[in-house]
């Protein structure tokens, strides 16, 4: 299963509840929000989205009917990262 | 060989002219004071006229020697030797000279981990700084002559000196409408930025830190040259937003946005 994994060249700082990504390499920004900087803080290891899914429901408790969305979103969001350089495949 | 001695921010620059081409200049906006004369200087400054081609763009190229970091402009040139104690400049005129001796200074000082050169206008009001920042045309210059009789730290390049638990604003000698304070250099805490919106009313919001964060690294004067540099930009402006209140200011064109400051 594919694993997904923080861009290690980029400095990360929480500012009023959000988290600033700062890619040195190309000197871009990134803002994300409370969960988006969970997620981040999370891929400083190799995860699968599975992983990511279920530990974004279990912080913000969120119930299992809302799976799919939670995965979708999740898609998204690291799609996006992906676009921005930010994250990589880890394998 | 002119020299001319300088005290910029908390440095001792020592800037040799080969020629008298822009002696005018160094009179205007460095004036040597006795105390600095003797003082040992924190950089050596050899300065040349006669480089390349009238003003083009802002597009600065940036080289990394084993020795030199290269700074190119179509009207100025720098080398700077990696240690920070010496360097060169050739420019085309005063203006070509004005923006080298701003991207050096800024280099320097973010070499340092001292502080920021930020595109800002800068007022002293009730012994404290505040700092106006914005888009290209917002009102930086304007609110500068509003300000007025109100002493003036900068009105293009803001000096901000930033330690772990103050932020401190600087004289500054790169102007464009107005000259340095001179003999009277002094330097204030900063109180405040407020980044500029002309309008019909005057209104003042405070505004989150990631967002200040965003707006304000925009108006850093910085040339890459150095991924260890950014770092040093990004902790020194985490630092900046978290220690000063940062607002939208909308302003009409008078001097009555000073009743929301002061």
């Amino acid at each position: 299963m594919k694993t997904f994994i923080q861009q290690k060249q980029c400095d990360a700082t929480l500012l009023d509840d959000e988290l600033i990504i700062v890619d040195t390499r190309y000197h871009t920004i990134t803002k994300l929000n409370h969960v988006g900087g969970f997620c981040w803080s999370l891929l400083s290891e190799p995860l699968t989205i599975d992983f990511l899914v279920n530990a974004v429901k279990q912080k913000y408790d969120i119930e299992d009917s809302q799976q799919l969305k939670v995965q979708q979103d999740l898609e998204r969001f690291l799609s996006e990262l992906m676009n921005c350089g930010l994250v990589n495949h880890a394998s | 060989m002119r020299r001319f001695p300088a005290k910029i921010g908390e440095f001792i620059f020592h800037m040799h002219c080969k020629n008298t081409t822009f002696t005018e200049f160094f009179h205007t906006y460095f004036m040597s004071h006795n105390t600095v004369q003797n003082e040992i200087p924190d950089i050596t400054l050899t300065i040349k006229d006669s480089y390349g081609i009238p003003f083009v763009n802002y597009d600065v190229s940036t080289t990394r020697e084993p020795d030199h970091i290269i700074y190119k402009r179509a009207d100025y040139l720098i080398s700077i030797d990696n240690t920070f104690e010496k360097a060169e400049i050739s420019a085309y005129n005063e203006l070509a000279l004005k923006h080298a001796l701003m991207n050096l200074f800024s280099a320097f000082i973010v070499h340092r981990n001292w502080g920021l050169l930020i595109h800002s206008s800068c007022v002293v009001d009730n012994e404290g700084a505040h700092l106006f920042s914005g888009h290209s045309g917002a009102g930086k210059s304007t609110v500068a002559m509003l300000s007025n009789p109100r002493d003036l730290l900068s009105d293009e390049a803001t000096i901000v000196k930033i330690t772990e638990n103050k932020i401190t604003i600087f004289d500054s000698p790169f102007r464009s409408d107005s000259k340095p304070l001179g003999e009277k250099i002094q330097s204030y805490p900063l109180k405040s930025i407020q980044f500029l919106n002309q309008a019909m009313l005057n209104q003042r919001i405070l505004i989150n830190q990631s967002d200040a964060f965003i707006q304000i690294i925009d108006k850093v004067f910085y040339w890459p040259n150095d991924s260890k540099d950014m770092k040093s930009i990004f902790s020194m402006l985490k630092q900046l937003v978290t220690l000063v209140p940062i607002y939208d200011l909308h302003f009409k064109k008078d001097n009555t946005f000073w009743e929301m400051i002061s």
